[in-house]
């Protein structure tokens, strides 16, 4: 967050100088002096610069207590408050619980009560406190560029609401994104009252169209799909990533946990079957990953029907299954284990998949007898979906002159909406367009009225959680830069009256909870965050038609190259790409920030011609675009990826300019994935930064996995990896004999690599941002990174490895090398084995990250937070002390909130319990891979975990003696598959 | 051939090395002295915006410290009382004293006064004015005798060394809970029976490692 950052991309990205100084390991002056200075006259320069700092010392800074005049009654200074609200993203919601100091919200968590977070979070969550603290939201109303008053707008709305009521509404257009919430819903039938002949159209660039219009074909009906994971003992992903992308993460990722967790504890573990394209979290975590293109998809449904139908499932599979190129051995694994597992198998097709194939995967849920079980249907209500026939009917009007008023509310169409439909020039023939947006967008840019649009953690709203469950959207402050939300923009616009947003919502729950003791269920709500028991009614769908006949195999020769559109893993379809944290946040598979490069397998590579960081001239249906190479092994041959999300050009100070606009390519004809794409090298080269090489451990064994089989036999396999033996101690070595001792153990198994502890640690530690540049030298701040290594078992894996993630925090060694270098005595050991870092003893000489074979201490080369604008320093952590440039720094297990639970305990006269402190990783992490706490304790939870037979150090021969430990990785394949090729 | 230089300067070397001697003693000194917070913070004494007496307050009035600092039992903070506490008894007292103008006027308009910091730590160090009550630490422990300052001053060096004396051996410093904020509270002749029955009844055990109050 700190501007320094963004100062210095500019120059890369901006000076000719850019080549120079990526090549000097500082910038000219930065670290050393300039050339020509004898050392006279540096003894001379440090004599100066020692009294001018003696001199600047003596002054004491004048330091202001400003207490409030009347004090608000809750609020004591100092004390932190927590305040259920809820982030809506598109049709879903996240419960969330929100930390605050003396009135600024600082940190998010899950909301334990609610069914979409279950009081875990993902770096979405994590993340968007920071948007609501972007220096570059837009502070005013804008007409034409021209800076107005909220009043202004009124009226001219008064003015323009009469001609339209005139004539019922004709000419009046609205485009929404997708929304769940009945505040929105009763605005919108109340302006389609008033406004009987307007046009409503709803739009998100990335949303599940395809699954929701497979579920109609299958079922006739129109229905929201809940999966219960947890409850799946197989799952079967088609081009599906159930873990990040997919809106519902957060639930996802707990419930494959648990099913993990059940097989290390004596039950039966779930098994992951993906099949997809791209890499994906799911396809990482998969136990059996088949690649195969996105178009080929529709073929191995068709497969996988006609072969469950020849083991006795009674379903309709299409006659002509084209299986030849899908591994029988495969195939025939996935059905039996389906037919086996029946009503405890899942199948679920990503987004990207056309409504046949979802249409079908419903039909085969059904015959298994897995829907109610492993998958729910579950009623739609005050929702309005994205429909990208809505989006084209609006502009073929627009572009027929019949709009004359579209009010935008949200929506980023000029940047996201389908590159043939030209948005911005059909824009440019409607008379009378209203934007409400958070920034002064694309979309702002060309419209004739910009509304500055509220964040959701200053404005009132409810919200529907997937399954229907009621939420209120509660503000933890007032507007920063006055803007209104939603809602009170559509009550404007249907009453020409301001109406504050408290009064609409309210009123909306009066007919939920009804008139009777409304204040006590009301009062109930707001501290809940969530209403318990409004979850829409389940319905148990049959088939109607024939699902599996609508299976059309791909049509275009196996040779052709196929492109996929896959959401960013950060910055989704583009509304986070001015927050620097998700930016910065590597993602997760190719470890690369700040771009978005065409993704090739190595073989397409190899086709192509081109090599990492080689800039490609992409070409599809008549578009062309210039992208960078990054090379994924294990994706499938043929298939190009491009990301959304990047390259906008009106996000703000750090996302304008970073990556390339793929939404260039995208066409309403094919906005998931199309044939018939061509790549040529241009012959120029692009950088890219990536942390994927940064702390690698040189080929030891630091994550160690084990098929489950193999785990059942032997189950210390990890220990047995090494053997260590303990080197004579040079010196009487600590021992840790009284009071709590910390310590952290990490659950390979259960970890699916989604970055939302990376994020939250960010929030927690006031850790800054870096920028590409520096993150290309190594020097990106995050005190947890998740190490990404590719697993290959012989040559003929290496197109296509296996993924294992590790997140790798500070080890706390008991016998840690860092202290044992430090000149000045800035990193020690408390007493309860925390490896502290001293910040106002440290001199900056970085012997001990040199000294850590874990490579987890960072530095700060430069003062990241000196620039930092007013707005973010208000979202910083005051417990945590933000430090400045020349300072070492590395993960303190969260040593504030062990402090204060610590002191909190004491003050309550009890002992600090198990659990009573969680880590901001531990917190976020929707997996629950991270448990901290006292390992002198037998009882505690991490104790437990770190007498599991599959516990093991990272680098136990070094003797360091960590307190992180980690649970090795066990997968379960299908016995009939061990071996080989599967 | 004649000698340059007379025999005295034979002495130079070793004048110089005890002048070099005694001028390093003398800036070490000095910087020890001048440069510690016993120098530089002990006696600040800044002029607030309103010449409020602890004396007069606290000392011949009586109030307890807490009707004004309020948290001081139940957050890391011990506030500095709000606008609103003031008018609790001048809205009827002193109605009319030009001295209050400022008050008055920040009640009326609900804009906050700007007092000015008198103890102030880095801000690298974490202090909970709770834990240290809950301990039995007075607070004249730190203030000084509020209830005899007109204007307050800094008595204490808050050094990270005076800390630690306190921190390394807490016995001495401690009092009854219920004395915290009695200024004048002497402790009783045999204060190692006290310290003893205070550590039975709640027991202490301040952090001395880096972490205890750095972050």
């Amino acid at each position: 967050m700190s501007r320094s950052y963004w100062r210095s991309l500019e120059q890369i990205e901006g000076s000719p100088g850019s080549r120079e100084f990526l090549e000097r390991e500082f910038p000219e002056g930065a670290s050393e002096l300039p050339e020509g200075v004898s050392r006279r006259e540096m003894m001379l320069l440090l004599g100066a610069s020692a009294s001018l700092a003696g001199l600047a010392a003596c002054r004491r800074p004048v330091e202001r207590i400003v207490p409030f005049a009347n004090p608000p009654e809750e609020i004591i200074p100092g004390v932190p408050r927590r305040y259920a609200t809820t982030m809506p993203f598109g049709r879903s919601a996240y419960g969330l619980l929100v930390e605050s100091h003396e009135g600024r919200p600082t940190k998010i968590e899950g909301n334990a009560l609610h069914p979409s977070t279950l009081g875990a979070s993902s770096l979405r969550v994590q993340a968007s406190i920071l948007d609501l603290y972007d220096p570059d939201r837009s502070r005013k109303v804008l007409h034409r560029g021209e800076s107005k008053s909220w009043a202004d707008f009124v009226a001219a709305w008064g003015e323009t609401a009469k001609t339209h009521a005139a004539g019922q509404g004709e000419g009046l257009a609205v485009l929404s994104g997708s929304f769940a919430s009945p505040t929105l819903a009763r605005l919108r039938r109340s302006l389609e009252d008033r406004f009987p002949r307007m046009r409503w159209a709803t739009w998100e660039a990335v949303d599940d169209e395809n699954a929701r219009a497979g579920v109609a074909t299958g079922t006739g009906r129109d229905l929201e799909t809940v999966l219960r994971i947890e409850r799946a003992a197989v799952i079967l992903a088609l081009d599906a990533d159930l873990f990040l992308t997919d809106p519902e993460g957060i639930v996802n990722a707990r419930g494959f946990a648990a099913g993990r967790r059940a097989g290390t504890e004596g039950g039966t573990m779930n098994r992951l079957y993906s099949v997809e394209g791209a890499y994906s979290l799911t396809g990482a975590m998969a136990d059996h990953r088949l690649r195969l293109a996105s178009r080929d998809v529709a073929a191995f449904v068709a497969a996988l029907a006609a072969e469950l139908m020849s083991s006795g499932l009674p379903v309709d599979a299409p006659g002509t299954a084209p299986a030849g190129e899908i591994d029988q051995r495969w195939l025939h694994a996935v059905a039996q284990d389906l037919m086996a597992n029946r009503e405890r198998g899942l199948i679920v097709a990503g987004p990207r998949q056309p409504p046949a194939v979802h249409a079908a995967v419903l039909a085969l849920n059904v015959a298994l007898g897995n829907v109610g079980q492993t998958i729910a249907y579950h009623e739609r209500k005050d929702a309005a979906p994205s429909s990208r026939s809505s989006l084209a009917d609006l502009v073929t009007a627009m572009k027929a002159g019949t709009v004359t008023t579209l009010a935008i509310l949200g929506a980023n169409p000029v940047y996201d909406a389908p590159a043939d439909l030209d948005f911005a020039s059909a824009l440019g023939k409607v008379a009378n367009t209203i934007a409400l947006s958070s920034h002064v967008d694309e979309t702002s840019r060309l419209a004739a009225w910009h509304l500055p649009r509220a964040h959701f953690l200053e404005a009132w709203g409810d919200a529907r959680a997937i399954d229907g469950t009621l939420a209120v959207i509660q503000p933890l402050i007032l507007p920063l830069y006055l803007g209104r939300s939603d809602i009170e923009i559509l009550s404007l616009l249907a009453s020409d009256q301001e109406q504050p947003g408290y009064d609409l919502v309210r009123q909306s729950w009066k007919g939920i909870l009804g008139d009777a003791a409304f204040e006590d269920k009301w009062g109930r709500v707001l501290h809940d965050g969530v209403l318990p028991g409004s979850e829409l009614p389940e319905v148990v769908p049959t088939v109607v038609g024939r699902p599996l006949a609508g299976l059309a195999p791909s049509s275009s020769s196996a040779g052709d190259l196929e492109i996929v559109f896959e959401p960013g893993a950060t910055v989704h379809d583009g509304r986070f790409a001015n927050d620097g944290w998700l930016q910065e946040l590597p993602d997760p598979l190719t470890k690369i920030t700040w771009d978005n490069p065409v993704l090739l397998s190595p073989a397409t590579a190899a086709r192509v011609g081109a090599k990492n960081e080689d800039l490609v001239r992409v070409e599809i249906r008549g578009r062309a675009l210039d992208l960078p190479v990054w090379i994924v092994p294990g994706q499938a041959d043929g298939t190009v990826v491009v990301t959304l999300g990047y390259g906008r050009t009106s996000a703000g100070r750090v996302g304008n300019g970073v990556g390339f606009d793929t939404y260039r390519l995208r066409t309403l004809a094919a906005p998931d994935f199309d044939t018939g794409v061509r790549l040529t090298p241009t012959g120029e080269t692009y950088l890219l930064g990536t942390t994927q090489e940064h702390g690698s451990m040189e080929g030891r064994p630091i994550v160690r996995e084990a098929a489950l089989e193999e785990y059942r036999q032997s189950p210390g396999f990890a220990k047995e990896a090494v053997h260590a033996v303990p080197p004579a101690p040079l010196w009487n070595e600590r021992g840790y004999e009284t009071g709590p001792q910390w310590g952290m153990a990490i659950d390979l198994n259960t970890c699916v690599g989604c970055n939302a502890c990376v994020v939250a640690c960010q929030s927690e530690n006031n850790i800054p941002i870096v920028g590409k540049a520096q993150v290309r030298k190594g020097r990106e701040m995050h005190w947890l990174r998740v190490d990404r290594y590719f697993a290959e078992d012989g040559e003929d894996r290496a197109a296509d490895p296996q993924v294992v993630f590790q997140p790798v925090p500070c080890m706390h060694c008991e016998n840690a090398p860092c202290e044992q270098v430090c000149p000045v005595a800035a990193t020690v050991h408390s007493p309860e084995g925390l490896n502290d870092m001293v910040y106002n003893r440290c001199i900056g000489t970085r012997y001990c990250s040199n000294n850590c074979p874990y490579k987890v201490r960072r530095f700060n080369f430069f003062n990241f937070t000196k620039d930092t604008p007013e707005s973010m320093k208000l979202l910083q952590n005051p417990d945590v002390t933000v430090r400045s440039r020349g300072v070492m720094e590395k993960c303190t297990y969260c040593v504030q909130r062990i402090n204060s639970a610590k002191i909190d305990a004491r003050l309550a006269g009890r002992e600090v319990g198990d659990g009573d402190i969680e880590t901001a990783c531990q917190q976020a992490c929707p997996a629950g891979a991270i448990v901290f706490g006292d390992v002198s304790d037998p009882g505690s939870r991490v104790s437990k975990l770190k007498a599991d037979p599959r516990n093991y150090s990272m680098l136990e021969e070094l003797h360091t003696r960590p307190r992180t430990t980690y649970l090795a990785k066990v997968r379960n394949p299908h016995p009939d598959l061990l071996g080989g090729r599967a | 051939m004649a000698q340059i230089l007379p025999p005295w300067s034979n002495k130079i070397p070793l004048l110089g090395a005890l002048a070099g001697g005694l001028g390093a003693t003398l800036a070490i000194a000095g910087v020890w002295y001048y440069g510690s917070p016993k120098y530089t913070d002990v006696g600040y004494r800044p002029i607030q915006p309103v010449p409020y007496s602890h004396k007069l307050h606290a000392g011949e009035m009586g109030l307890d410290c807490r009707y004004c600092h309020a948290s001081v039992e139940i957050s890391p903070v011990a506030n500095v009382p709000p606008t609103s506490a003031c008018m609790n008894c001048h809205k009827i007292v002193k109605r009319d004293s030009p001295l209050l103008e400022p008050i008055r006027e920040s009640a009326s308009s609900g804009r906050p006064m700007r007092w000015i910091r008198v103890h102030s730590l880095p801000d690298y160090a974490y202090f909970r004015h709770d834990v240290h009550v809950a301990a039995g630490i007075g607070c004249v422990s730190c203030h000084g005798r509020i209830d005899e300052m007109e204007v307050v001053v800094q008595t204490q060096p808050l050094s990270m060394s005076w800390c630690l004396d306190c921190h390394r051996n807490p016995a001495p410093h401690r009092r009854p809970v219920s004395e915290v904020t009695n200024m004048k509270w002497a402790p009783p002749k045999d204060r190692t029976v006290l310290a003893a029955r205070l550590q039975q009844e709640h027991p202490v055990d301040p952090p001395v490692d880096c972490s205890g109050c750095h972050r």
